[in-house]
């Protein structure tokens, strides 16, 4: 991916391309709210990042700006408020995701690829499939291999949102928000616990498991060829 | 004295004074006038009627007759107060007590001088009121009297009036003075607590004197402003005596961390394995800082303006669904008892915090096995909320401490937490205009609050 990262910390944006050079991205990087806008406005990447609070133009405002002139690339804010409302404000102001910092950089290449990805808002799934697992949306029914899955209302949301990031890394924070509305770190295992319960009903039985854990990183849903 | 006198006490009893002196000037005024002018008239009416009575004589029976009857008059010792004196033509004394008299037709006041000897009456206080008429044969006659008593009651008017006057503003002066004393000191009782305190002695208080009046109201908010500042400081001091004090043990242990890698690692394996307990470390620490904020924010309480209507019952439900599996993992019981439909006015995501924290509470500090109930009722318009588990409980003494930041109980040092749970939570209740109640379960811990709800 070629990606725009708008940082005025040049410490942090020098993990930050080191890091996701690693993951085969092309990253530029803008110092400043004004080169920022210039750049972006080009149309040229294929998500931007932007740090909240940058000299001349701050995040906020980039991103209003560019939302206004119907500039439609995904972006992420970056933020070191572990603000209340600065994500809501964030998202208001047309974001697409936001992450506090500091945060490992599993979590930023994670969110980026889910960015990239996002299907384009006008075509309305009704089906989600991956290989021998079908998800009907309307009807709520999930099948593997022609036999019916129960699942929890709770593991269904769980399952969906694992189907729709197929192959990609999604993370632990990633779930909490996306899933159960947490904006915050549980003490204890909400996410393990679900994931065990939603694999037990989806692989049990089968020849393969379908939801890989990644230790210290998050969950990865593979269809059969990777399983193999 | 200066300061006296420039209090705005003394002022306002000055002020009164003097309007009180210049109510009494007006009143005392309008006595002198009318009392002078009603005995004047009373004097003149009877030198009228004398001076009427000598000329009717003097028409009928001759100016001597009238001579005659001036001598017996000023003989007779009842009527030391007349005075008389009858002139035959030209300027001819024939009868009379007024020595050096001069001729005037009509009203006249005779100021007796000192060689005017009238009956040993020299002084201001005797004048000699009176007045001249011509008689039938051109003789001149005048009838007066003394006006002593006129003249005595308008001296008595003004002389009350100088001491009355000088009585009233002594009086206003001397109640301002105890007044503005009275009040002076206890300003001064306000401005020493005030300079002790700025000096550094904060649990230093205004005197009061129980009398219940403004002042005394005045000293007693002061006090009770003071005391809520000394808490508030208190719990500052607290704070961050032990922010520094948790937050030290996790970052020596990080620091001994890679004092061991530097040291002792030999393998890339071995430095991976203390690079990620250090990074471990350095999560935990961040994390008990973001929570600090996130509480800091609360209690800022900004959070307010974006409340809305939300249904407490569904979101009970919601997050006991989430954690019966979790609940269930963990060896513990999770029970609920959830009326539906009860709407309050609050921060939903607040709110999940708040009762995701309470619940982690119960399932991280009790021994495996616990009941834990999750109950949610209307009562008196308000949405009580209680969770209770049957687990270990806290100590009396201990139970209001672990609302504080970083208070941690002995027997939880092991477990995992940051001691800032309890505090975040009781920021959310207080956010929402309500107290975390802490209550003996016997055996176990119940935590409640109470929301008020919104008739649906």
């Amino acid at each position: 991916m070629k990606l725009l990262l708008i940082e005025d910390d040049a410490s942090t944006a020098d993990f930050i391309r080191r890091g996701l050079s690693e993951h085969g991205h092309v990253l530029d990087v803008a110092e400043n709210g004004k080169d920022g806008l210039f750049l972006a406005a080009s149309g040229a990447y294929d998500a931007l990042i932007i740090d909240r609070m940058l000299p001349v133009f701050d995040g906020l405002s980039i991103v209003k700006m560019l939302r206004a002139t119907g500039n439609p690339t995904p972006l992420l804010l970056l933020t070191t408020m572990g603000g209340l409302d600065d994500r809501v404000e964030g998202l208001e102001a047309g974001a697409d995701d936001y992450l506090v910092k500091p945060f490992a950089l599993v979590e930023l290449v994670a969110r980026l690829a889910a960015l990239a990805r996002r299907p384009p808002l006008s075509t309305v799934q009704t089906t989600l499939k991956i290989d021998e697992l079908e998800m009907d949306l309307l009807k709520r029914i999930v099948k593997r291999g022609g036999k019916t899955i129960d699942l929890q209302p709770q593991e269904f949301k769980l399952l969906e949102y694992l189907m729709r990031s197929e192959g990609r890394v999604v993370t632990r924070t990633m779930l909490l928000e996306a899933v159960w509305n947490f904006h915050f770190d549980p003490q204890t295992s909400v996410v393990e616990t679900h994931i065990s319960r939603l694999r037990a009903k989806l692989d049990k039985g089968f020849s393969y498991e379908m939801i890989l854990t990644l230790r210290g990183v998050g969950y990865r849903m593979i269809g059969h060829a990777e399983a193999l | 004295m200066l300061r006296l006198f420039n209090t705005a006490n003394f002022r306002l009893s000055a002020l009164c004074g003097v309007v009180f002196a210049c109510c009494f000037a007006i009143f005392l005024f309008f006595t002198y006038w009318t009392t002078t002018n009603v005995l004047e008239q009373q004097l003149r009416a009877r030198v009228r009627d004398e001076l009427n009575a000598f000329v009717t004589e003097a028409k009928t029976d001759g100016t001597q007759t009238v001579v005659q009857d001036i001598i017996e008059r000023l003989n007779n010792a009842a009527t030391t107060l007349a005075f008389y004196s009858l002139n035959d033509a030209p300027n001819q004394k024939l009868v009379g007590n007024i020595p050096n008299f001069q001729e005037q037709l009509g009203w006249q006041k005779i100021i007796p001088t000192a060689d005017t000897d009238i009956t040993g009456a020299q002084d201001e206080d005797h004048q000699i009121w009176g007045q001249g008429e011509r008689l039938a044969d051109g003789s001149f006659i005048f009838v007066g009297q003394d006006a002593y008593r006129v003249l005595a009651a308008q001296e008595a008017i003004i002389d009350s009036f100088f001491w009355l006057a000088g009585l009233a503003t002594v009086l206003a002066l001397l109640a301002g003075i105890i007044v503005s004393r009275k009040f002076l000191g206890r300003i001064d009782d306000i401005n020493k607590t005030s300079l002790a305190i700025i000096n550094g002695n904060l649990k230093e208080r205004i005197p009061m004197r129980g009398t219940s009046d403004e002042i005394d109201k005045l000293s007693a908010n002061l006090n009770r402003l003071l005391d809520s500042n000394q808490d508030l400081l208190d719990s500052l001091k607290h704070v961050s005596t032990n922010i520094a004090h948790d937050l030290r043990t996790p970052l020596s242990r990080l620091r001994q961390r890679l004092e061991d890698a530097q040291s002792t690692a030999k393998s890339a394996a071995e430095f991976r394995s203390h690079i990620s307990s250090a990074l471990n470390d350095s999560d935990q620490l961040l994390s008990t800082f973001s929570a600090l904020l996130r509480i800091s924010q609360i209690e800022s309480g900004s959070r307010k303006s974006a409340f809305s209507r939300l249904d407490l019952s569904q979101l009970c439900e919601r997050v006991t669904n989430i954690y019966l599996a979790v609940v269930e993992d963990s060896d513990r019981k999770l029970l609920r008892d959830i009326e539906p439909s009860i709407i309050v006015l609050g921060d939903e995501e607040l709110l999940l915090q708040m009762l995701v924290n309470l619940l982690e509470n119960a399932i991280c500090h009790t021994p495996v096995g616990t009941r834990i109930i999750l109950k949610l009722h209307l009562e008196k318009q308000h949405a009580r909320l209680s969770i209770s588990d049957n687990g270990l409980g806290i100590p009396d003494k201990q139970r209001l401490k672990v609302l504080d930041r970083f208070y941690r109980l002995e027997e939880s040092r092991t477990t995992p937490g940051n001691g800032l749970g309890l505090s975040l939570v009781s920021a959310i209740a207080q956010l929402h205009n309500s107290v975390i109640e802490l209550e003996d379960n016997a055996p176990g811990l119940r935590v409640s609050l109470s929301l008020p709800s919104i008739e649906t």
